[in-house]
Parts: structure tokens; sequence; C-alpha cells
């Protein structure tokens, strides 16, 4: 019951967050120093950067890993991985996108190759080549095995996004909220907002992931049942 | 026809050595890899992956740049701000050094005194100190202070 | 391991020398790929452009997806992969003997193709002597990454167009890590840094090629 009550209150939840976001984002919280309104996308990009590198992708290689171990190696884990690294494509290439639009006025440039903007690219080519090695192989067990030893393969670039601001000098700014000195660079309202945008696609990341894995079980249904199908009919044509 | 099972032994044996094997290589192998990366990243082997060099270090390997293009990080000298036809020309400071810069081209919207900044270009020659600049970037921080923090508000709740 | 692995190795080298595909296939193209990028460069930038470095990895990374392609197509021939599950060989000395055959015959299409640079991107003969310790540490890294993601890729659908899709993010760094060092081999820096990367960057697909490789053949 729990669990019907919380799968039926998550759309609700996740709207109620994204919404709180946008108003307290927008309307709310006063405008930034230097930056001015233009910093007002802190409320958006860091919360979709989160969702896309530890959220999403981080299950897509938990649930991998979760494959690749014997004990824990079942169809359910695979399509969770599989239906999260779909997700994760989606909210990397926003990542890219608000970062691109923030930084264009901000910095004067669209795009820079410094560390952690080309590690976060190069992050997003491994999640579309994880779902181009999906559609490669037909066999299922062959195929949850590339893929889970491939997101893994893709998971060391993911420290490396996360230390790249503080291992090299980089364009892109240190850490607002987890930096190294414990201390937080954003404060009162604004801190507030910060966490419910993180909250709020995170929950929007849950949501996701839930509607493609009941997608992916339809649709895996439908193949087992177009398949009994068709053996039925191969059989009935071999008794006449 | 004649028993099929006299004379074999179906007791259970052991598990070949070759899985114990295979469990200490992959220790061994993922400790090496470890140390290796641990390695390369405290030795400081990987910060010529650095985006920019800052003033003092420029100055310090001024010899061996010469009048290769490099990315100078600095913060803008207040007062020192020239806006002219075709871009601007400033001071930027670093380390106890300052450079002077010549920029071409509309800097970004955030440029303004005491910001670091990141230009793009070349020193004029193997000795001048003049940095000539094709593009300039602004590298805000990580901070988010909201404007007029301390601003007083009227008995009525307005700001002015 | 190392025994399967020299076996391995031993034997995608004989099934090249009796082909002669790297021979007249693959070195062809990748003079052909080197005049096109003197061509693109164009005659008033080739002689003083410091794009060399960058062109010859480049067209080494072409050449690279040719040869990983073929190292597994011997892989894919009817019964091969039914023997080596038969034979019972450790999939970590399978790795390293299709690394270390890959990593040969990328050093003799680097050495041809370096001359290359020389005589057509017009890199200097001394920066690129010096360069040569280099660009063969990077080359077997680019082996052993190739190795793994060529058994990633094949097998399925159209591995031709899926090996560059997998392993574009896996190569970029040591294209970069190559790139550099060559560049400081010519033009002065920090080259021993780079050789380091590379090293390590070699080190570590090996590892994880012995640690994984098993996974993705078991079946």
């Amino acid at each position: 019951m729990i669990k019907q009550l919380s799968q039926r209150l998550l759309g609700p939840v996740t709207f109620v967050l994204l919404a709180l976001t946008l108003w307290l984002g927008l309307w709310v919280t006063p405008s930034f120093e230097i930056q001015g309104d233009l910093a007002r996308l802190v409320y958006v990009h860091p919360a979709v950067a989160w969702v896309a590198i530890y959220v999403s992708f981080g299950t897509a290689t938990i649930a991998s890993a979760l494959y690749l171990w014997r004990r824990t190696r079942s169809m359910l884990v695979d399509r969770i991985a599989h239906c999260a690294m779909e997700v994760s494509v989606v909210f990397i290439l926003l990542t890219l996108i608000t970062g691109s639009i923030w930084g264009r006025p901000a910095w004067g440039v669209w795009w820079a190759w410094d560390a952690r903007l080309t590690s976060t690219a190069v992050l997003g080519v491994f999640a579309l080549a994880y779902l181009a090695l999906r559609r490669a192989n037909d066999d299922p067990e062959l195929r949850a095995r590339r893929s889970a030893v491939l997101a893994l393969l893709a998971a060391i670039n993911v420290p490396i996004i996360q230390f790249s601001v503080q291992w090299w000098k980089t364009l892109h700014q240190g850490a607002t909220v987890f930096t190294t000195d414990h201390g937080l660079k954003i404060h009162g309202i604004q801190a507030w907002t910060l966490l419910i945008s993180f909250l709020g696609f995170t929950m929007l990341f849950f949501w996701l992931l839930r509607a493609r894995y009941r997608l992916e079980v339809l649709r895996d249904e439908r193949y087992n049942a177009s398949l009994e199908e068709a053996l039925v009919q191969r059989r009935r044509e071999g008794v006449r | 026809m004649p028993d099929a099972d006299v004379g074999l032994d179906l007791t259970p044996v052991a598990a070949p050595p070759s899985k114990r094997r295979g469990r200490r290589r992959s220790i061994g192998v993922v400790a090496l890899l470890a140390v290796a990366v641990l390695a390369l990243l405290s030795q400081g082997l990987l910060h010529s992956l650095n985006y920019f060099e800052t003033v003092d270090q420029a100055m310090h390997s001024r010899g061996s740049l010469g009048t290769k293009t490099i990315r100078l990080e600095g913060i803008v000298k207040p007062n020192t701000i020239n806006r002219t036809a075709t871009g601007a020309s400033f001071w930027i400071k670093g380390g106890g050094k300052e450079v002077f810069v010549s920029a071409h081209g509309s800097p970004p919207q955030l440029f303004q005194a005491n910001i670091p900044v990141v230009v793009v270009g070349h020193f004029t020659s193997r000795t001048s100190d003049t940095f000539y600049g094709t593009q300039i970037m602004v590298k805000h921080t990580a901070s988010y202070i909201a404007q007029h923090p301390k601003r007083v508000k009227a008995p009525n709740g307005s700001t002015r | 391991m190392i025994r399967i692995a020299l076996l391995v190795a031993a034997k995608d080298l004989r099934i090249e020398r009796r082909s002669r595909v790297l021979l007249w296939q693959v070195l062809p193209f990748g003079v052909m790929a080197l005049v096109l990028a003197g061509l693109a460069l164009g005659p008033q930038h080739a002689g003083h452009s410091s794009a060399g470095p960058g062109l010859f990895y480049l067209v080494m990374l072409l050449v690279a997806l040719l040869m990983i392609n073929r190292s597994q197509t011997i892989e894919s021939s009817p019964g091969t992969k039914a023997s080596v599950a038969t034979l019972g060989l450790d999939p970590a000395g399978v790795f390293l003997g299709k690394a270390l055959a890959l990593m040969v015959e990328l050093w003799l299409m680097g050495i041809v193709l370096l001359g290359g640079s020389v005589l057509l991107l017009h890199t200097a003969l001394g920066g690129t002597l010096s360069a040569l310790p280099s660009v063969l540490v990077t080359l077997a890294a680019l082996a052993a990454a190739g190795a793994l993601y060529g058994a990633l890729s094949g097998g399925g659908q159209g591995p031709a167009t899926l090996l560059p899709v997998l392993s574009f993010p896996a190569f970029a760094p040591l294209l970069i890590a190559g790139e550099r060092s060559f560049s400081a081999a010519l033009h002065g820096g920090a080259l021993w840094q780079w050789w380091v990367i590379s090293l390590v960057a070699l080190a570590a697909y090996v590892g994880i090629g012995i640690l994984l490789y098993g996974v993705l053949e078991e079946s």
C-alpha cells in the first residue's frame, strides 16, 4: 500500500517541487551581485548536472555492476540500467545546453575546452555509445553483459568530472555547495531554493525512470507475446 | 549392456586453483591501477591539462613562452580599463605580477574591474610584457551573493 | 597467461602475414589519409602549421579502427569462438595476445606514417625521431584499448560502425596525450609528463582488459 501511495504521489510531488523552484527562482529570490539575474540559472543548471552525472548515471552504473555480479544478475537490473542511461542522456544534454546558455553571457563563450566541460561531453558520448551498443545486439544476455561493462568503463569519467575543478585550473568555477572547506557559498532563501531545485529534479529523474521502465516492461511483454504467437502459427502450419 | 556406473568415482572435487589465482590476479590488477593513477595525480603530472596560465606563471616562464598563443588568467586592476573602438586595454594582476593587455574584440557582459578574466592571445614579442588578446573570457567565482544584502528596509518593508 | 598471450599474438600476426591486409589495404589507406591531410592544410600552411602531430594521430586513429575491426573479424570467423571456449584458454591471455598483435601492427604503421608526416606534413626530422618513443607508448595504449573495445563491439549488428561510436570517448584522451607529447618533442615542452600519462593509460587498459575481457567473452 505504501508502495502504491508513493508511486501515486511521485508525479504530484515532482510537479510541486519544480513549480516551487520556478516561482522562487524567478520571482522571490533576489538577483545576484555581479551576475544579476543571469545567475538565476543556478537554480536549474547545477541540479540538472547533479541528476545527469550522479543520480542517473550513478543508477545505471550501480545496476550494471549488480548485473555483472552473478548473485544479483537479473533482467530487472539490466532494464533499470538501460532506462537510467536513457534518462541520463537527456539530462547530460540539458546540462550542456543550460551551461552553454549561462556561459555565453557570463564567460563570453558558448563553449570552452576546459577539463570539466570536456569530460562532461565525453560522458555524454559514452552514454550515447551505451545506447548504440544495446541496439546492436539481439541476444538479451550478451547485450546486458556488454552494456554493463561499457557502463563501468564510462563511470571512470565521473570522478574526473567531479574533481576536475580542483585538480586543474579551469574556466568553470569550483563547487558552491560541496566545497573543500565545507563552507557554503550561497545563503538564505537562495540556498533553500537551490536545495528545492535539487530535490525537484531528482524526483523528476525517478518519475521519468519509472515511466521509462514501465514502457520497457510493456515492450518486452509485447515482444514475448508476438514471439509466442509466431511460434503457435508455425506449429499450426507444421500440423497441416 | 554392462553397468555404466561401475568404476566411476563421483565424489565432488575442490575448485581448481585457477579460480583462486584469478581472484588474486584481479585484486593485484586493481591495486596496481589505483596506485598508478594516484601517483599520477599526486605528482601533479596532469597540470599540463590546465586551461590557462596565471600571470605569475606566465612571467616566470616568459622565455619559453615567447610569442606562443596561450590563455592568461588574472584579475582586472581597477581604474585601468580603457575601452577602444576595436576592443579594450587594461592591466591584469596575479601572484604579485602585472601584465598590460591590449585586447581586440568587445569584452563579455560581465567584464569589469576586480573580476578574474582569461585572455586568449600572445605576448607581442619575446621581451615585451604587453599581451595582445584576441578573446576575453570572464571567470566568475562560485560564490552567489544577493545584491545589496545589507540594504536597510523602511518600516513599511520597501527598499530603494 | 603470458604463454597463451604469445600464442594468440603469434596466430594473429601469422594470419596477417599470410593475408597481407595490412600491407595492401591499411597502409595505402593511411598514406592516402596523410596526403589528404596535407592537401587540406594547403600549400600555405603545410610547411608551417603546428597541426602535424594532431593530423598524424587522427590518421593513426582511422588506421587503428580498421585494424581493430580486422582483429575482431578474425575472432568472429566460423568456429573460432567455439574452439577458443572448448580449449579453455585464459581470457586474460587471449586479450593480451590480441592487444600484443595489434600493438605490433600499429607500431609498424606508426613508423611508416611518421616518415610520411616528415615528408608530407613537414614535421622536423629530429623532433619526429625524438617523439618516436612516446608515439610507440601511445600506440601501445591504443592497441590495448582497441582490443577491449573491439571485443565490446564484435559480433553484433554493424560492428564496423559501432566500434568508432564506442571507442571515441576512450581514444580521445590517448589522442590528446599523444599529440601533446609529439608537439612537445617538436617545439619543446614537458615531453616526459605526457610519456608518463600514456604509460599509465597503457597500464590502465591492460589491467581493465585482464579483468573484464573474460566477462565479455563468456557464453
